[in-house]
C-alpha cells in the first residue's frame, strides 16, 4: 500500500509528559501526625559514608534525635555553601522538633532520609530506592512526608522517591526551589518558596523564614485537594555565589 | 550513570551536559550525561546555560575530559580532547518514499527497507531454484474501492434576501415572512423576543450581540441524512446572536459581540464567506438562562423554527434554478489502511452541547444531545457530517469554537473522505463531560471503538482549550496504547498551552492563526482550515509509514508550521 509521505515533519505542539496521579489525601489534623521529612540534597550524618557525587541511589536514615551539628553535606549538584551554614536550610530538623513541641504536628518521625539525588538513575530510585525508603517511613506510622532536593535532576530523583511514598498512603509534599521540574515528574504536591537551589527550606539561620516554610508546606498539604497543585510561598531569599 | 545509550542516540543533537561531577581523564560516556529531556527545564529555571559553541551528545561521546568538571556543566570544546566536530546525528536516517506500509496481505514474505544502496549486490546463481521461502509472484488481485452511500447536494445561489408577507424563493430571491420571528417564540417560553435582519456583504460594520452560531439553510428532498438529495442555499448563511432580558451576552468562555466587520475572520470553514449575505436571527432568553443548558437551547430552536420555514421553500425550488451540484460518496476502501477521524466536542453543558443528527440537515429537531448521549463516542459516516449531522450549540471561546457551518464544512472529513489512500471507516464524535470520572469513561470507550474498527491510525480533534485537553489527551492515550497511529490537532499555541501529555502525543498539529498565539475572540480564526487538514493527514500517513517524526519545540513557533506546511505537495 502506498502512502504519500515527508520526511522532517516535526510535531508543531510541545506536550509535557505527566506521569499518572498519585494521591493519598489527608486522613487526620496535623496536630496528630507523624511527619517525616527526605532530602535529596545529600544530607547525612558525619559519622555514615559520604555520597558518590557522581550518582549514588543509596540512602541514609537519620535518626531524628540527631542534633543539627552532627549533620553534613556530599552534594555535587549545588553551592554548598548555605547548607554548611545551617542544615536546616535543606532538612529543617530543628524547625520539626519545634513544631511538634508547639503542638503544630503530632510528632516528628524517628528517623528521617537523606539521599543525593543528582545525576539519579530513574530506574533505581523508582525499582528500589523510592519503595524502600516508602516502606521504611510506613513502619514507622508516618501520616506526612515532606521533601526538598537540591539541583535539577536531584528534584526529579525527589519526586520519585515522593511517588514511591505517596503511593504507599502517605501525604506528601516537595518544597521545590524549580517547580517546574517537580510538576512535569508528577509531585503530588508542591510548594514554592522563593529560594535557591541548596536552600529550598528557607534561607540559612532564618528561623522565622525556614518555620514559616515549613508550617505553609504541611498547611497545604491539608488543605490541597487533586493532584499536581502548586502553591508559591510568600518567602524571597537570594544568596549570591 | 543519567542516561543509557539508547537515550543518547536518540538525542544525538542536544546539547551534552554533565550529570555529576567527572575527574580529568574521564571519556565521556552516556553514564556522564545528563538527560536531555529535562535540560529545557534546567535553562528554564536559570540553572544552566547552554554556551553557543556547545557540542551535541554525538559530539562528545568518547572525547576525554581535559580537568575536573562540575556537575550541570555543558561541554565545551575547551573542556575536550578528541570530540567530534560534526555530528552524524539520527536526522539522516532516510527512507524511500512513498513507503511499504506493513498491510501487504500476503504473509511470511521478507521485506527489505533499503534507503540508500551503493556499490552492488551479488547473488549466487540458481538462487532462485534452492526452495528458499520466498512467495512466488502471483498475480494479485487488487481490492477496489466501493461506493457505499451517495449524497448529492444540489446548490441554489441566493442573490437577495428581503422582508415580505410571505416567505418565498423565487429567482435568486429570498423573501422572508415578517411575522416569522413572532411566531418562531412558540418553540420555546424561555425565548422572549427574536428579530431578524439581512446584512450584505457590503455593509458589514454592523455591530452584534455574541455570535453563537453559523448556520447553513439546507433541507432533504430525498432520502436521510448523509444520502439522498439535500438542496443548500449558496450566498447566505444564517448568523444566531443571543442575550439574556437583562442584556447579558449569551457566551462561555470569550465573547465576540462587536462589529462584525472586526470579529469575524471570512471564509474559514464555520465562517460566512466575504461575499455571503447573512441573515441574522437575534434571541433575547430569559434573564440568567444564559449559562444553563436550556437557555441556549431555546435560542437555537427559534432560530431553526424560522430556517425551517426557509428550508420549506427551498425544497420546493425548481431543479432548473439549480446552480451547482456537488456529489459526495462514502466509500468502502478494501486493502487500504483503515484509519479514523475523531472528533471531540464539547459535553459540559450549558453551551457546551452539540445536536447528533438532527432531521433536517444542520437542523435541531429530531436529533439528539451528547450529554444527554452521556458523552458516549458516537459514530457517524462521512456524507453524515457532510450533510449537517451536526449542530453545534457550543460557545466556548470564538476563535477555536467549531459551529455548525464549520461541520457542515470541516475540511478534515472532506479531505480524508476523498483520500484514495486511506479507508476512512467513519468519525467518530466523543464529548467532553464536566466530570473527571466520567471523562476517564468515555475516553476508555473511544479506544475500544478503534480496537473494535480495527483502525491503523487516527486523528483526534477538539475544539476549545484549557479542561478539555484532559480528554483530548485522555482520548489519544486510549488510541496510542493499543498501538495504533494517531495524530493530534488542537489549538495551544500560547495561550491553550498543553497542562497534560502522555506518550503517544508524539505527532500534533497546532491550529493557531493568531500572531501572539492567544484567543483572540475572533470568530473562526484559529479552527482547523484545509491547510491544517492537509499538514494532519500528511503527518498520520507519514507515522504509519513508520518514518519518524521530529519531537516538537518546547516553545510554540509558527516556522514549524511554516515548515511543515512547506512538505505538502
Amino acid at each position: 500500500m502506498q502512502l504519500t509521505t515527508a520526511q522532517h515533519l516535526k510535531s508543531e505542539i510541545y506536550v509535557p509528559i505527566t506521569p499518572p496521579p498519585v494521591w493519598t489525601p489527608l486522613a487526620k489534623p496535623l496536630s496528630e501526625c507523624t511527619v517525616a521529612f527526605c532530602t535529596a540534597g545529600g544530607v547525612h550524618l558525619k559519622s555514615q559514608p559520604r555520597f558518590n557525587l557522581s550518582g549514588d541511589y543509596s540512602f541514609r536514615t537519620i535518626p531524628s534525635e540527631t542534633p543539627s551539628s552532627e549533620l553534613m553535606v556530599s552534594h555535587g549538584g549545588f553551592d554548598n555553601s548555605d547548607v554548611n551554614k545551617d542544615i536546616n536550610s535543606m532538612l529543617p530538623i530543628d524547625r520539626l522538633h519545634e513544631l511538634e513541641k508547639e503542638g503544630f504536628i503530632g510528632k516528628v518521625a524517628p528517623v528521617l532520609i537523606g539521599f543525593m539525588g543528582g545525576g539519579g538513575n530513574v530506574q533505581k530510585f523508582k525499582q528500589e530506592s523510592g519503595p524502600e525508603i516508602a516502606e521504611i517511613l510506613k513502619n514507622e506510622g508516618v501520616d506526612i512526608a515532606v521533601f526538598t532536593g537540591g539541583c535539577g535532576t536531584c528534584h526529579r530523583s525527589a519526586t520519585i522517591v515522593e511517588r514511591a511514598v505517596e503511593s504507599v498512603g502517605i501525604s506528601t509534599a516537595i518544597i521545590a526551589a524549580l517547580p517546574p521540574i517537580a510538576k512535569q515528574q508528577g509531585a503530588p504536591r508542591i510548594t514554592a518558596p522563593h529560594v535557591p537551589i541548596g536552600s529550598n527550606a528557607g534561607e540559612p539561620n532564618n528561623v522565622a523564614m525556614q518555620t514559616a516554610i515549613l508550617k505553609d508546606t504541611l498547611t497545604a498539604i491539608e488543605e490541597m485537594t487533586t493532584f499536581g497543585q502548586m502553591k508559591t510561598l510568600p518567602y524571597e531569599y537570594r544568596h549570591n555565589v | 550513570m543519567s542516561i543509557t545509550n539508547e537515550t543518547a542516540n536518540l538525542h544525538q543533537n542536544d546539547p551534552a551536559v554533565l550529570c555529576c561531577l567527572r575527574n580529568k581523564g574521564t571519556i565521556i560516556s552516556a553514564s556522564d550525561l545528563e538527560d536531555p529531556t529535562i535540560v529545557p527545564d534546567l535553562r528554564e529555571s536559570g540553572l544552566l546555560t547552554i554556551p553557543e559553541d556547545a557540542l551535541t551528545i554525538g559530539q562528545v561521546l568518547g572525547a576525554t575530559l581535559k580537568e575536573d568538571t562540575d556537575a550541570m556543566t555543558s561541554l565545551t570544546p575547551d573542556l575536550l580532547d578528541g570530540y567530534s566536530k560534526k555530528t552524524e546525528g539520527s536526522a539522516e536516517i532516510r527512507s524511500s518514499e512513498p513507503v511499504n506500509t506493513g498491510t501487504s496481505q500476503s504473509a511470511g514474505v521478507i521485506k527489505f527497507s533499503i534507503s540508500n544502496v551503493q556499490g552492488q549486490i551479488e547473488l549466487p546463481d540458481g538462487l532462485a531454484n534452492i526452495g528458499l521461502p520466498f512467495t512466488a509472484p502471483t498475480v494479485e488481485k487488487k481490492p477496489e474501492d466501493k461506493i457505499i452511500r451517495t449524497l448529492t447536494q444540489k446548490e441554489f445561489a441566493v442573490q437577495k434576501v428581503c422582508m415580505g408577507t410571505e416567505t418565498s424563493f423565487n429567482h435568486g430571491i429570498l423573501t422572508l415572512r415578517r411575522d416569522l420571528c413572532a411566531d418562531s417564540l412558540k418553540a420555546d417560553p424561555l425565548v422572549k423576543a427574536a428579530e431578524v435582519d439581512i446584512i450584505p456583504a457590503e455593509d458589514r460594520h454592523v455591530y452584534a450581540n455574541t455570535i453563537m452560531d453559523v448556520m447553513p439553510i439546507a433541507t432533504k428532498v430525498e432520502g436521510l441524512l448523509g444520502e439522498g438529495v439535500t438542496h443548500v442555499m449558496s450566498g447566505v448563511v444564517i448568523m444566531l446572536t443571543g442575550v439574556d432580558e437583562k442584556g447579558v451576552q449569551v457566551h462561555e468562555f470569550g465573547s465576540c459581540e462587536g462589529y462584525l466587520d472586526e470579529n469575524i475572520r471570512f471564509g474559514r470553514p464555520g465562517c460566512p464567506d466575504p461575499e455571503d449575505i447573512i441573515i441574522r436571527v437575534n434571541v433575547t432568553i430569559q434573564e440568567n438562562t444564559g449559562m444553563e443548558r436550556r437557555g441556549p437551547y431555546a435560542a437555537h430552536k427559534a432560530c431553526d423554527a424560522i430556517i425551517q420555514e426557509i428550508r420549506e421553500v427551498l425544497k420546493r425550488a425548481p431543479a432548473e434554478a439549480c446552480t451547482k451540484q456537488d456529489v459526495f460518496h462514502d466509500w468502502k476502501r478494501p486493502g487500504k489502511p483503515r484509519v479514523m477521524l475523531v472528533k471531540e466536542i464539547m459535553g459540559q453543558g450549558a453551551m457546551h452541547d452539540n445536536v447528533l443528527l438532527p432531521a433536517e440537515p444542520a437542523g435541531v429537531e429530531g436529533g439528539q444531545r451528547n450529554v444527554d448521549l452521556g458523552n458516549v463516542p458516537v459514530v457517524l459516516s462521512p456524507n453524515e457530517v457532510r450533510d449537517g449531522g451536526i449542530h453545534a450549540l457550543t460557545c466556548i471561546g470564538p476563535s477555536t469554537k467549531e459551529d455548525t457551518r464549520h461541520y457542515f464544512r470541516e475540511p478534515l472529513v472532506n479531505l480524508m473522505a476523498e483520500d484514495d489512500e486511506i479507508n476512512l471507516v467513519g468519525v467518530v464524535f466523543i464529548g467532553s463531560p464536566q466530570v473527571n470520572d466520567e471523562k476517564s469513561y468515555v475516553s476508555a470507550r473511544l479506544g475500544a471503538w478503534a480496537e473494535a474498527l480495527d483502525v491503523e491510525g487516527a486523528i483526534v480533534t477538539t475544539e476549545g482549550f484549557g479542561n478539555n485537553h484532559i480528554d483530548f489527551a485522555e482520548n489519544i492515550d486510549q488510541i496510542g496504547r493499543r498501538g495504533i497511529d494517531v495524530v493530534g490537532v488542537s489549538y495551544c499555541a500560547y495561550q491553550g498551552q498543553l497542562v497534560v501529555g502522555n506518550k503517544h502525543m508524539d505527532a500534533m498539529i497546532e491550529l493557531n492563526k493568531d500572531p501572539e498565539g492567544f484567543e483572540n475572540e475572533i470568530l473562526g480564526d484559529s479552527t482547523l482550515c484545509p491547510e491544517d487538514a492537509e499538514r494532519a493527514l500528511l503527518m498520520l500517513k507519514t507515522k504509519m509509514a513508520g518514518i519518524p517524526i521530529e519531537p516538537a519545540n518546547r516553545q510554540w513557533q509558527q516556522e514549524v508550521i511554516d515548515a511543515n506546511q512547506q512538505l505538502i505537495r
